[in-house]
């Protein structure tokens, strides 16, 4: 089982990245735990500086961006 | 039965908003998104972030964090965790307010929208206001609170994984800022005063280069990258200003003209303050602060003089209700206390400066 994270203090592109982790998890059909971190102390203990960021298994996967839901299915797979 | 009560305010909205559709406009706002898009997409903005760490030299923490906001703060969202970020690594109070404040206040479309619409002055003097005050403002910061210059607590900063990396460098690093060059020259051009048929031909030689260079030097998730950045930031930003000009219109027209020019006719201290303070409390969405000054406060038309007009455009985009509490939180009573006086106060000044220059 996959621990996925998602990084973001409720913005736009936060939210579509959310979606888009859903949507992956869906569409692979795995087993995935999606955590939404949206405190903005947290997202700073983590020494994020850029919203979205994505965390696949404790690991930064991506900083101020929102990959698309065919990158995050290739992150997921690897 | 009341359609003169209902339809003028209507009319008058409508009217803004097709001055906004019109081509002089859209000329501007394509290409600024396209160049927004392809900052976001191609350019590798993290790098910006290392400037800012306890060990940097002062001056060229300060300049990055003044002048930075251009090309990382194209979504307001962004800013507040890199605020805090610099705030936490070491860099300190100084420089991170510094960026706080000119992020907003110089994003690159605000920028270019406020030159096209308000005019090349008022836009050349936020840029200028903006940058100047932010490093004011971030020196203040710093000799106030500097005998409680807190180390940074720790946390070394996040850097993406190797799977993130190694797909950026598919061209030579000269490549993405010569693709960003083409694309402001077609702003340039496509803005610029010059008859229609030499304008035409530049411009379609400028886009024909700027297509070959993204088809051949980037790959595919490069250029997929840049469209779906720049469609992004145009779904998102486009309905909202073209409604929100909708409704400026609208509420501008029953705003009594003699009061707003009684208030902000001159560029005297009253006027500027009144205006810094609207700005810094209003929430006005990415680029909404051009038609609340152009069409709203009536600057296109006359009635509301530069003073105010730098001013709001200077506290406005930068601070709001919200964006004040969650300062707070961030930095502490005190020092928001401080940093929220200090932009209205040097708003304030900045648009009396700009009413007596021009």
């Amino acid at each position: 089982m996959v621990k996925i994270e998602v990084l973001g203090t409720g913005c736009a592109k936060c939210k579509s990245l959310a979606k888009n982790v859903e949507k992956a998890v869906e569409e692979l059909d795995i087993e995935a735990e999606v955590v939404k971190v949206e405190s903005l102390q947290e997202i700073m203990n983590r020494g994020v500086m850029m919203v979205p960021a994505l965390f696949i298994d404790g690991e930064a996967k991506a900083l101020g961006r929102a990959p698309s839901v065919k990158e995050i299915k290739e992150l997921l797979r690897s | 039965m009341n359609t003169d009560i209902i339809l003028p305010p209507l009319e008058a909205g409508l009217d803004v908003l097709l001055e906004y559709l019109s081509a002089h406009v859209l000329a501007c706002l394509i290409p600024a998104f396209f160049i927004a898009g392809a900052i976001v997409a191609l350019l590798q903005r993290d790098m910006v972030l290392k400037y800012f760490g306890a060990d940097g030299k002062r001056w060229v923490c300060y300049s990055v964090a003044a002048t930075s906001g251009t090309i990382l703060a194209v979504c307001s969202c962004t800013i507040l965790p890199m605020f805090a970020g610099i705030h936490r690594r070491g860099a300190g109070i100084g420089p991170a307010t510094a960026f706080l404040f000119s992020g907003p206040a110089i994003n690159l479309l605000a920028v270019i929208l406020t030159a096209r619409v308000l005019g090349l002055d008022l836009g050349a003097a936020r840029v200028v206001a903006a940058v100047s005050m932010a490093v004011a403002i971030g020196l203040i910061m710093a000799t106030i609170f500097e005998e409680e210059n807190e180390k940074s607590d720790g946390e070394p900063a996040c850097t993406p994984s190797a799977t993130d990396l190694d797909d950026e460098k598919s061209q030579p690093a000269y490549v993405a800022p010569l693709f960003l060059a083409f694309l402001v020259g077609i702003l340039l051009a496509a803005t610029s005063q010059i008859s229609l048929w030499p304008k035409t031909v530049l411009v379609s030689a400028l886009v024909l280069i700027s297509a070959w260079i993204l088809w051949t030097r980037f790959d595919e998730t490069e250029r997929s990258g840049l469209f779906g950045e720049t469609w992004w930031l145009a779904k998102r930003i486009f309905p909202l200003l073209l409604i929100g000009t909708f409704i400026t219109g609208v509420i501008g027209y029953f705003l009594p003209v003699d009061l707003i020019r009684m208030v902000f006719g001159t560029s005297d201290l009253l006027a500027c303050l009144v205006a810094s303070v609207i700005g810094a409390l209003l929430y006005m969405p990415t680029l909404l602060e051009v038609p609340i000054v152009g069409t709203l406060f009536g600057y296109t038309s006359g009635v509301m003089a530069p003073g105010p007009a730098l001013a709001l455009l200077l506290a406005g985009p930068s601070m709001s209700l919200p964006n004040m509490l969650v300062i707070w939180r961030v930095i502490g009573p005190q020092k928001a206390g401080v940093y929220i006086g200090l932009v209205v106060i040097l708003s304030t000044l900045m648009g009396m400066v700009y009413g007596a220059i021009v």
